[in-house]
């Protein structure tokens, strides 16, 4: 049998919850996580069956200061795994993770997460769509050129895909910020 | 103190708090999380990310400032506006408790 799998996976931009939970739910299988790379493609290799935690954080400014960084949460007994496309990494055996423990222990660090993912990832993603999407889709539909008809469309597909990405974000955001102000 | 250190500091967390009390002494991020465990017995214990975030946060708005490192720990100190934020936060504090213990 093998002892190494690779899984294509794809989780959008606000789901590390759901990440997290797949990263572990895996360990519980016998298959600890090595890495991940490309668009998605989670690394494992065969283990004992063992409960472990997985946390992601997201800080660019973790970056620069990657050694005080990957100390601190070491201190506090979290294994750091990798960075990946600006998420970090963590892993600890759930035997060793007091209640309800988790690299957050605060709501308002935890927003503070959200708000971070959002500056990181959805504005460069906004100005794409405002900057380029609905300019060129506006653009090439109005020309009446039959060559610049497949760029009409390739645009109005690109304009729902982006903003299905932003609504989706957006009911996440909205149903976090709901679960830590109960 | 300008308006915005009031409106993000003015209350605080409680884990913002504790940074401020135990940066009184210069301290780094780990010895922050132990002597926050010592003065609650246990009952507040401060996550690596809720931590790593508010000191830098802190650094950033001036409250403390970094003084050196040392084993890849940077210790900070608190600075002349994070006393007056946190004397303002005590002072809060213990408006909350008296007006607690008259009515008891």
């Amino acid at each position: 049998m093998k002892d190494t799998k690779t899984e294509l996976k794809f989780f959008s931009v606000p789901e590390w919850k759901k990440e997290e939970k797949y990263l572990r739910e895996q360990h519980k299988n016998g298959w600890e996580f090595v890495n991940v790379s490309g668009f998605g493609l989670y690394h494992f290799k065969k283990c004992q069956p063992r409960d472990v935690v997985y946390q992601l954080d997201y800080n660019p400014d973790s970056v620069s200061n990657k050694a005080e960084y990957v100390q601190m949460f070491s201190d506090c007994g979290w294994e750091y795994l990798q960075n990946f496309v600006g998420y970090s990494y963590f892993r600890k055996d759930a035997s060793e993770v007091g209640d309800n423990e988790e690299i957050f222990c605060d709501d308002e660090s935890r927003l503070d997460m959200m708000k971070r993912v959002f500056t990181g990832r959805m504005i460069p993603l906004l100005a794409i769509f405002f900057c380029i999407i609905i300019p060129q889709m506006i653009s090439q539909n109005l020309i009446d050129y039959p060559a610049n008809r497949i760029l009409g469309i390739v645009f109005c597909c690109m304009f729902v895909l982006y903003l299905g990405m932003f609504i989706s974000f957006a009911v996440s955001y909205w149903n976090y910020y709901k679960s830590i102000h109960r | 103190m300008d308006s915005h250190i009031r409106k993000v500091y003015v209350p605080m967390t409680e884990t913002g708090f504790y940074i401020l009390l135990c940066l009184r002494e210069e301290a780094h991020g780990y010895s922050i999380v132990r002597k926050t465990e010592q003065l609650t017995n246990g009952e507040i214990k401060i996550s690596p990310g809720t931590l790593y975030g508010s000191l830098s946060k802190m650094e950033k708005d001036g409250l403390i400032r970094f003084v050196r490192e040392e084993d890849k720990r940077k210790i900070y100190h608190i600075t002349e506006l994070g006393s007056q934020v946190l004397d303002l936060e005590m002072k809060r504090i213990e408006r909350l408790y008296k007006s607690m213990m008259e009515v008891k």
